[in-house]
């Protein structure tokens, strides 16, 4: 049995269904059972998040969490689906301290709202950024300038005007 | 006593930020109450550019991550592509590929000790670094034309086989290597200032590695027996014979030691390819043609510019210099991957540096900071 197969057995209503990220055993779970299912799996000897991965699929979100065991040298896919209007969905930065900067990566190019983060802002763009790159419907053609104002922080506008420009 | 904290501002642009990296300090006395780390300094959106380019053109955009050791990032990138395509590679193209991985992880962890030495008051080691370093990127430079830049690693094999000359420079580099890490060791390892200046200093347990998701030789300095090599063999390595390096302290001294044993273990795979390169096409005959060596002009061979692999996922990981390097990559059954996430090492490491420096003092964090080694290019991508 595969730890995906394991899951599904552990937790029959959180798992919808169970299949394979090409080599990986994946499971897709009930967004609303994230954080219960994230426990479970580090009860079950997952102790490395690898990385948490944001796909816009046009009509749906999907975020990925890829584990690995120490333990145990297994590897498991986690996948959650979202709404593509309002993604939501629960913070794992309780259990694996790696997810703050991963989940502020993935608020900031996918737009992904982690709730119970202890400081989702962006982390790559300046905050103020319009629109968040990696979705597939983010406007390419308006440029989007950045300064540095009074304070030290970043001032982000769309207009360039006012900047020294070769021409 | 309480004392007023004062907000520090270092970097992003600071010499021992090694890049535009930018650290905000809250400060009681000289003692670091609170660390917070902006990045993005030097973010080019590279995983935008993965969507837009097909599956071949993004190759190069891969060396302009970890511009210190390219050849893993371009493997890395193919391996998850070959996993997506199902595409297999002949055996000399594997040894050629793990040949040059290797001896850019002794290029990294040479340019890491002469910055880590640089930062903390000794010019003397990043002289004779970059001077090892420069015998290794000449041996580039005669393999694909580039010190630094390669694009050499293809869907299907390397782009061009050794050339003439080559086998012979790499054996000579190699003898040379084993008596300057002696001298090295010699120079580094017992001197007094360097070791008030790292030993005990920013330590973090094991747990703790494992939990702020670092990876490679920054968490084998703190006794995680787990090397990607190992553990998931990848290309040849179940077939070489080297060691998963290890300490157990978890402070900067711990590991700078493990990257001077990886250095070790590093020629002793390319004393073994060396020895045991096969002969045979450099490149998978159905997806490219392997070059003509008769003629002068065809410098390089052909690959098909395009690729349209069957829908699917894929995460594929390797242990680059610094550590976990994975690429995500997601088809839609077009020419173009529809997704590519880069799990870059230098990120993740990054993570446990505040957790590591609270109760330290500024030179500590430099010390901190310099042996969890990273490339600003790699953690902004």
């Amino acid at each position: 049995m595969n730890p995906a197969e394991e899951l599904k057995y552990a937790l029959p209503n959180s798992v919808i269904s169970v299949g394979v990220q090409t080599n990986k055993p994946l499971a897709v779970i009930r967004k609303e059972d994230l954080l219960k299912v994230a426990e479970k799996v580090k009860e079950m000897g997952f102790d490395n998040l690898s990385v948490i991965t944001g796909v816009d699929r046009f009509d749906r979100i999907e975020v990925i969490y890829n584990l690995f065991s120490y333990k145990k040298k297994q590897n498991l896919a986690l996948k959650v689906i979202l709404d593509h209007s309002s993604p939501e969905v629960d913070s794992v930065t309780s259990i694996w301290k790696v997810a703050d900067w991963l989940e502020r990566e993935t608020y900031d190019l996918v737009g992904v709202k982690f709730n119970g983060h202890p400081d989702l802002k962006r982390i790559l763009l300046p905050e103020g950024w319009i629109g968040h790159p990696l979705r597939k419907d983010y406007d390419m053609s308006t440029e989007q300038f950045v300064t540095i104002g009074e304070d030290g922080e970043d001032i982000v506008s769309t207009d360039g005007s006012n900047l020294l420009r070769r021409k | 006593m309480e004392t007023e904290t004062l907000l520090l501002n270092m970097g992003p642009v600071h010499p021992s930020t090694h890049g535009v990296l930018r650290f905000k300090l809250r400060m009681d006395g000289e003692i670091i109450r609170d660390c917070q780390i902006v990045v993005g300094y030097l973010h080019r959106g590279t995983e935008k550019f993965g969507e837009m380019k097909t599956y071949l053109q993004f190759i190069p955009y891969t060396d302009r991550l970890d511009y210190i050791a390219a050849m893993p990032n371009n493997y890395a990138y193919v391996k998850a592509v070959e996993e997506l395509a199902g595409i297999e590679v002949p055996l000399r193209a594997e040894y050629i590929r793990v040949l040059v991985m290797e001896l850019n992880r002794i290029i990294n962890h040479l340019v890491m000790m002469g910055s880590l030495l640089l930062d903390l008051g000794g010019s003397t080691m990043i002289m004779y670094g970059f001077r090892e370093r420069e015998t290794a990127l000449q041996m580039y430079e005669m393999l694909c034309g580039a010190r630094m830049t390669f694009n050499y690693v293809k869907p299907g094999g390397v782009r061009e086989d050794l050339p003439e000359g080559f086998m012979p420079k790499l054996n000579e580099f190699i003898k040379d290597m084993e008596k300057r890490i002696v001298d090295y060791e010699e120079l580094v390892n017992g001197n007094e200032i360097f070791l008030m200046r790292t030993k005990n200093i920013g330590v973090i347990s094991a747990e703790e590695a494992i939990n702020y998701g670092m990876t490679g030789p920054s968490m084998r300095g703190s006794g995680v027996d787990y090397d990607i090599r190992k553990v998931e063999p990848y290309s040849i390595y179940s077939d070489l014979d080297f060691k998963a390096c290890m300490c157990r302290e978890g402070d900067s001294y711990a590991r700078y030691l493990v990257r001077v044993d990886e250095m070790r273990e590093s020629l002793h795979i390319l004393r073994q390819i060396a020895d045991t390169i096969p002969e045979g096409k450099t490149v998978n005959q159905r997806y490219g043609m392997a070059p003509n060596t008769g003629a002068p002009s065809s410098v390089m061979s052909y690959f098909p510019r395009i690729f349209t692999p069957a829908e699917g996922e894929v995460y594929s990981r390797i242990e680059a210099p610094k550590g976990e390097l994975g690429f995500f990559v997601a088809s839609d059954g077009t020419t173009k991957p529809y997704r590519v996430k880069i799990r870059s090492p230098s990120f993740c490491n990054l993570v446990a540096l505040p957790k590591m420096v609270l109760g330290l003092k500024i030179p500590d964090l430099i010390a901190a900071f310099g042996t969890i080694d990273i490339v600003l290019g790699d953690v902004d991508r």
